[in-house]
């Protein structure tokens, strides 16, 4: 049976991985927002789920954290309706970096962004996933599975799935999201590694690597329930390969919407657009 | 809407299964994505030293599906007399294309063996498809070297055989890539698909790099596009749903996804 392509790229999605910059003057960060809402529109997203990291494995101080998160806040501020906050942090800054997500969360941010300084299963971050735990709110963490020298000596403490599945098995009540499995890296066993653990480990589809089979065997791993529509960039790939992806209807709706919608109501917020008043 | 594939393929990846990956399945596939025609070749044939027996098992394969598939052949310029090898294909197989796979065979581009190759293909009037990359090298086996194609070589040899048709699926970053920025061949026969590119967003923190096929396409660079998907290796409707939002007329749009291939493939061109 043919697909109803013009009709996926209508419906509704959250974008639960996206970026938003701290590019120095205020008028680009809003050039550069408001291209990734104009290039969502027409592929039906309607929410971007937005951090700034420290990219490189850097080590820097809170200060220089505190003002990529204000970035974000600037973006949640002038885009209300679209841009949602993650507030990116570097777990062993340990009081540093609990102060500045609650900062960030009281600011109206909706989850953690953590990226390659420390391995998700480090106990650097235990108080991190902790705090996430009281507030009922998600940790994206960068990850991807590489075993090539030359790419995992640039970011040698880059997390897997074997790390998140420490990481659940310490903390199966938090609700850990495995960044981008199309991002690079052995998609395969990345997402067999995190087959068996509890369902708030859950990971999201973005990344440049479309390879075919990659959605179907994340939902065969770790169940529909458990996979988030994300882009990180790769708007019309990630929309593309959920799309094609041999599931359920339902399925691909709880992909590109339910997952998402869940994970916020855990923190008593909703969808900015309900799903129902977007045109589909 | 028609589709022509001009990036598809059949047979094993040695590091990962494929499915759909049969002449009957690979087609039932792109016809659930709307696509109704695709150039293929045969994936081991980038691995063997002699391409030649991959190519008769690709001809074979498809001489039942000649209105759906169009065989393209692989040749390793640094196996001896592989022109014999070229002109079977094209005479005997009824070929209409060559990709080649330095990378693989472990040559440059433009290089000696290159440069023979792709003006042989000239010569014969058969376009060259050199893939950009086949799998995203940062999953690679540590059998798999890795590498993907330099594309300041494809627009040196660009330059030097003018002549030549070359289409270089899988590649990404196309406003700011060599073969784009070269103004010495902006004019040149010479083409990007859209499997991998991204259209109006792309991940990056400067303003004026902000997209890519958009920013391509505004710069003039729309008549160097064509519709492809490298299925099996990755899901056909990604493409399609670039092709839904590339900012072109419809005329434009047409010559993308259909027309453009089908001229470069000697193809009779529907009305």
């Amino acid at each position: 049976m043919s697909l109803d392509i013009e009709k996926w790229i209508r419906s509704p999605k959250i974008d639960v991985h996206c970026h938003v910059w701290n590019l120095g003057n205020e008028a680009d960060e809003v050039t550069s927002a408001e291209q990734l809402i104009k290039a969502g529109q027409m592929l039906g997203i309607t929410e971007y789920w937005c951090s700034s990291p420290i990219t490189g494995g850097r080590i820097v101080s809170i200060e220089e954290v505190q003002a990529e998160n204000d970035a974000v806040l600037r973006a949640m501020k002038k885009f209300p309706d679209e841009i949602r906050g993650m507030c990116y942090v570097i777990p062993g800054q340990y009081q540093e970096a609990l102060d500045e997500v609650n900062r960030c969360l009281d600011a109206g941010m909706i989850g953690v962004k953590v990226y390659n300084q420390y391995r998700i299963s480090d106990p650097a971050c235990f108080p991190v996933i902790e705090l996430s735990i009281d507030r009922k709110i998600p940790i994206l963490e960068h990850a991807g599975f590489l075993e090539a020298p030359e790419h995992l000596s640039g970011q040698p403490l880059i997390s897997n799935g074997s790390h998140f599945a420490l990481a659940n098995r310490e903390y199966p009540e938090a609700v850990l999201i495995h960044a981008h499995i199309g991002g690079g890296g052995d998609w395969e066993q990345t997402i067999r590694w995190m087959r068996g653990t509890s369902p708030n480990l859950v990971c999201d589809v973005s990344g440049s690597n479309l390879d075919d089979g990659q959605i179907e065997f994340a939902v065969s791993e770790m169940g529909a329930d458990r996979v988030l529509f994300g882009s990180d960039g790769t708007m019309t790939g990630s929309v593309g390969k959920v799309i094609d992806a041999t599931l359920t209807d339902e399925e691909k709706e709880l992909i590109f919407w339910g997952n998402a919608e869940r994970i916020l109501a855990a923190q008593g917020a909703k969808p900015t657009r309900p799903r129902e008043g977007v045109a589909a | 809407m028609k589709y022509f594939d001009v990036n598809a393929w059949l047979g094993e990846w040695p590091f990962r299964s494929l499915r759909d990956n049969t002449p009957e399945a690979l087609i039932a596939r792109l016809e659930r994505a709307g696509i109704h025609n695709a150039a293929v070749s045969q994936i081991e044939g980038m691995f063997h030293r002699h391409p030649q027996p991959a190519n008769e098992k690709l001809a074979a394969s498809v001489a039942s599906h000649l209105d759906r598939l169009v065989p393209i052949a692989t040749i390793n310029p640094r196996f001896p007399m592989w022109e014999v090898d070229l002109a079977k294909c094209q005479e005997d197989l009824g070929m209409k294309g060559v990709r080649m796979f330095p990378q693989y065979h472990d040559y440059a581009v433009d290089g000696s063996e290159g440069r023979r190759l792709i003006g042989a293909c000239r010569e014969r009037g058969l376009p060259v498809f050199i893939p950009h990359r086949v799998e995203d090298v940062r999953q690679r086996n540590w059998m798999d070297p890795g590498r993907v194609v330099d594309l300041n070589q494809v627009a040196n040899v660009i330059s030097s055989e003018p002549e030549a048709t070359i289409v270089i699926p899988n590649a990404r970053s196309l406003a700011g890539s060599p073969v784009w920025t070269r103004k010495d061949i902006r004019d040149g026969l010479w083409y990007f698909d859209l499997s991998l590119a991204e259209v109006h967003y792309v991940l990056h923190r400067s303003v004026d790099r902000m997209t890519d096929l958009a920013e391509f396409i505004e710069q003039g660079g729309e008549q160097h596009l064509v519709f492809g998907t490298h299925t099996p290796f990755s899901y056909p409707s990604a493409a399609r749903v670039k092709s839904a939002v590339l900012p072109v007329s419809s005329e434009v749009l047409e010559d993308i996804c259909y027309k453009t291939a089908a001229k470069l493939l000697g193809l009779e061109v529907a009305a």
